[in-house]
């Protein structure tokens, strides 16, 4: 228990605050962001380890309802990502014209395997939710 | 670890099939069988790709071990497609 955490619940006990606004105070804390002591917040707390990357998708047409549910293993992603690393030199030119042509300006030769690693573990944070209420169509990206 | 079970599961209003645990582990017999003409395919790919046979196989063994926990399922109405990779 912290510090301040045991002066309100001694405030409490010597009658000085009431039960509520013991309460409160105990929220009010839990809401405050941890102190730091050279470390930030998110070195001091291990990150859970995602493993999956999750697409749900909800459809409702005129033939009834449709749901997508595909789960991918991070590491199966990694893996692929490492595979790409396989693709010749000399294919990078033609890859990069396709990919600008269709609205990607991605050079690949200049992607390191080192990039995209920290691509995949930034893929962790990602949440996409898209509502499109028009068409009844509910899509969902996260990983767990 | 590779996948040991792949799940398929497969229903539409005329066909209704009960889901299929099929055993992947035992297609390591075939590749155990075939290792030497499948080294020669991984050889001549890892010259292709300008790597080494080693990396290759790395690379082959960490997408063959992440399939592993694979789930995908595509349900209508009166139909139903499931494929787990257990």
């Amino acid at each position: 228990m912290n510090e301040n955490r045991r002066q309100i619940l001694e405030m409490l006990a010597a009658g000085k605050i009431t039960a509520d606004e013991a309460e409160r105070l105990i929220a009010a804390l839990e809401d405050a962001p941890a102190p730091s002591n050279g470390a930030s917040a998110s070195e001091a707390m291990p990150r859970l380890k995602v493993k999956y990357l999750r697409v749900l998708v909800e459809s409702q047409d005129k033939s009834g309802p449709t749901t997508v549910n595909v789960r991918v293993p991070m590491q199966l992603l990694r893996a692929g990502v490492r595979l790409a690393s396989l693709i010749p030199a000399q294919a990078h030119e033609q890859l990069d014209e396709a990919l600008s042509r269709h609205g990607v300006p991605l050079t690949l030769s200049q992607i390191k395997p080192e990039n995209l690693e920290e691509l995949i573990d930034h893929l962790e944070d990602l949440t996409v939710d898209v509502d499109a209420k028009e068409d009844n169509t509910k899509v969902r990206v996260f990983c767990e | 670890m590779t996948p040991n079970f792949a799940v398929i599961g497969i229903q539409t209003p005329d066909f209704r099939m009960p889901r299929l645990w099929l055993p992947i582990f035992l297609l390591w017999i075939p590749v155990i069988l075939l290792s030497p003409l499948i080294f020669l395919v991984l050889v001549a790919i890892a010259v292709a790709a300008r790597t080494t046979i080693w990396r290759l196989i790395v690379l082959c063994w960490d997408v063959l071990g992440g399939l592993t926990g694979t789930h995908v399922q595509v349900s209508t109405q009166d139909s139903q497609v499931l494929v787990r990779i257990l």
